[in-house]
């Protein structure tokens, strides 16, 4: 080996020497580096596990924490977890007994809740889910569950976690809302008026009533407006009123107008109209109710007419009597100037028998046309005849006084000063007259005394005529004012004039009655409305 | 004085005959039996009636009905119609002055009376100026 070969070995051990430093050297640095990023790792890890378990502890808090029952179920509704609410709720505590939800369903629910559950499945949430429910003691809630589904890494559902609402009471109170709806219904389909509920004169709502009325469908009238079941010559006083309501000024109003039905016949209806008006005072609705009176208006038509034929009735009776009365009295005048004749003309032949006869015979025509006469006034007493005007009493009875015969022994006296009122003169006149008139001839004690009185009560003038007379029986104190029946056993009297008396009474809506004792007096007393 | 005594009771006629026949005044008296009657009598140019007595019930036309026509004629409604009649019907007595008349009696019960009262009216007109004369 030659020198230069020696260096040259040497030379290349150097380099390798070198070399290897370097690599020690840097061999020693990536170890340290190495230690390094172990060490960063170490710390990394530690830091993350923490955060991790703060995490858990913060999840758990929340999962106590939420005030509705929370519950976790596998997908076979076992629950495996449940917070205090839920357990309060329910009744049930996961970690003591099983708990499978589905046995908590009402039966009414199973179907639905089988489809809500498919439902849950396929889509991953369930939204709004609606049941009735037994808890643990037995009693039945409604729930109100919102729940979703939980996947293991797999992305498999393995089970679902759900939200749930005590919506029990809520439940109740719309029942309770329907059951009292139902039952204003009834009242409203039930009514025998037709009523329907109107906006903007469309008719949106109407009972059975209105709709049987009218003869439309529900349908029918939902296309309907007001003015197409109403008579067009009465729209305008109905629109003017609708008008006045709509601005306020009117909030009901009550017209009697006709309405159209479906077959074209038409009826007439009393209608009130209700605004039903928003907190804005703007009219929302309309409540018409309507009532049939096509019945009651034809019965008063009816009354109307019946009226005016018993009007003409009781007028052609007067004529009637008034000509009776005097077919009858013409030939009475004819046979008493006959008798007369006869009497005058035949005296040298008849003798006291014949004259006393012919004399009979003018006696009994005199009662005869008495009784026609009666009977003509008696039936012309009615109401139709009174003739209203202001009647000084006191005037009549002087006026009676000294139209009538009264015995010289007998004093017809005024005890009190006697009203004036507003009565028909002519009957007033008859009324004393009869009863005077029956009162003078009946007494026979030397000094008679016929005495007039009233007296004023709330209601009717009380008048009362008393004499001290003979009396009149008591079994003859009804039958007295009845016609025909006269109690005296005078001949001229005819019977009628009490009846008249009892006409004219009952006329001014008064009574009559009188008070009798024997060989005493009578009093009659009679009174007139005011 | 010529009466125009419209009356169908033939009693009535001879009441009024025999009250006339007591009075000293002569009376012309022409009977007629209802309304057309009499206006067939006083339609006929004989001399018209001084007064017409006329009787309200009557058969065929009636004494209102008369009353009515001849108001409505422009001569023979001057003629003084006194009615002589049973009927108390205020009704008619209203509807006879509402027509024109001179004057409502109505015949009493009595025959006596019945003369007096007519002896009162013939006096009446009597001493009255009439249209004729």
């Amino acid at each position: 080996m030659d020198n230069k070969e020696v260096i040259l070995l040497r030379k290349a051990l150097d380099r390798q020497k070198k070399a290897r430093v370097q690599a020690e050297k840097i061999l020693e640095r990536k170890s340290k580096d190495l230690y390094d990023v172990t060490l960063h790792l170490k710390h990394a890890n530690s830091k993350l596990e923490n955060l991790l378990s703060e995490k858990t502890s913060e999840l758990d808090g929340v999962f106590i924490n939420i005030i509705d029952p929370y519950v976790v179920m596998d997908l076979a509704f076992n629950v495996i977890n449940m917070n205090l609410s839920a357990k309060e709720f329910l009744g049930y505590d996961h970690t003591k007994e099983t708990i499978n939800l589905e046995k908590l369903v009402h039966k009414d629910y199973m179907e639905y809740t089988i489809s809500s559950f498919r439902s849950l499945l396929e889509l991953g949430t369930l939204k709004n889910y609606k049941a009735k429910i037994y808890v643990k003691d037995g009693s039945e809630k409604y729930v109100q569950i919102n729940c979703s589904l939980i996947y293991n890494k797999e992305h498999q559902p393995i089970a679902a976690q759900g939200i749930i609402r005590d919506v029990t009471r809520e439940m109740e109170i719309s029942h309770l809302l329907t059951e009292q709806k139902r039952q204003l219904d009834i009242i409203i389909e039930n009514s025998p008026l037709s009523i329907a509920l109107v906006v903007a004169n469309k008719i949106v709502k109407a009972n059975n009533t209105f709709k049987n009325l009218l003869g439309y469908s529900d349908a029918e009238l939902k296309k309907l407006c007001l003015k197409d079941i109403s008579f067009p010559e009465e729209r305008e006083e109905s629109n003017k009123l609708m008008t006045l309501m709509e601005s306020g000024k009117l909030d009901n109003f009550s017209i009697t107008k006709h309405y159209v039905r479906k077959d074209g016949t038409s009826l007439l209806a009393k209608t009130s109209i209700n605004a039903v008006r928003d907190e804005q005072g703007v009219v929302e609705y309309q409540v018409a109710m309507i009532e049939d009176i096509t019945e009651q208006r034809n019965l008063e038509l009816q009354k109307e007419k019946l009226m005016k034929e018993l009007e003409a009735s009781n007028q052609g009776l007067q004529e009637y009597a008034h000509i009776v009365s005097h077919d009858l009295k013409s030939p009475l005048r004819s046979l008493s100037a006959l008798a007369t004749w006869l009497n005058e003309d035949y005296k040298e032949v008849l003798d006291d028998n014949g004259v006393f006869n012919l004399q009979m015979m003018q006696e009994r025509i005199e009662g005869m046309d008495k009784l026609i006469d009666g009977i003509l006034k008696y039936s012309s007493i009615t109401a139709e005849n009174l003739e209203y005007s202001l009647v000084d009493f006191n005037k009549i009875i002087h006026d009676i006084r000294e139209i009538i015969f009264i015995p010289k022994h007998v004093n017809v006296i005024i005890m009190n000063t006697l009203p004036t009122i507003n009565a028909d003169k002519t009957k007033i006149h008859q009324l004393f007259q009869n009863i005077i008139s029956n009162a003078v001839v009946n007494i026979e004690k030397e000094e008679g005394v016929v005495a007039i009185s009233s007296l004023e009560t709330d209601s009717h003038w009380q008048f009362s005529v008393k004499d001290n007379g003979k009396g009149i029986p008591k079994e003859y104190h009804e039958k007295i004012f009845k016609i025909f029946q006269s109690v005296g056993d005078k001949e001229r009297s005819t019977g009628i004039g009490l009846s008249i008396v009892k006409k004219i009474v009952d006329l001014y809506e008064g009574e009559i009655w009188l008070d009798s004792a024997i060989d005493e007096g009578t009093t009659f007393h009679f009174t007139i409305k005011k | 004085m010529k009466i125009l005594f419209i009356e169908d009771d033939t009693i009535e006629t001879m009441k009024l005959h025999r009250t006339v026949s007591k009075l000293q005044m002569r009376f012309d008296i022409v009977e007629a039996k209802n309304g057309e009657e009499a206006l067939a009598v006083l339609r006929s140019g004989d001399e018209l009636p001084d007064i017409i007595l006329l009787d309200l019930n009557m058969p065929r036309m009636s004494g209102i009905e008369f009353l009515r026509i001849l108001k409505k004629d422009d001569k023979l409604k001057y003629l003084p119609t006194i009615v002589l009649t049973t009927s108390e019907n205020r009704a008619d007595l209203l509807e006879c002055y509402r027509i024109g008349i001179a004057g409502y009696v109505i015949k009493p019960l009595k025959y006596a009376d019945y003369e007096l009262k007519l002896q009162k009216v013939l006096d009446y007109w009597s001493v009255n100026e009439l249209v004729k004369a």
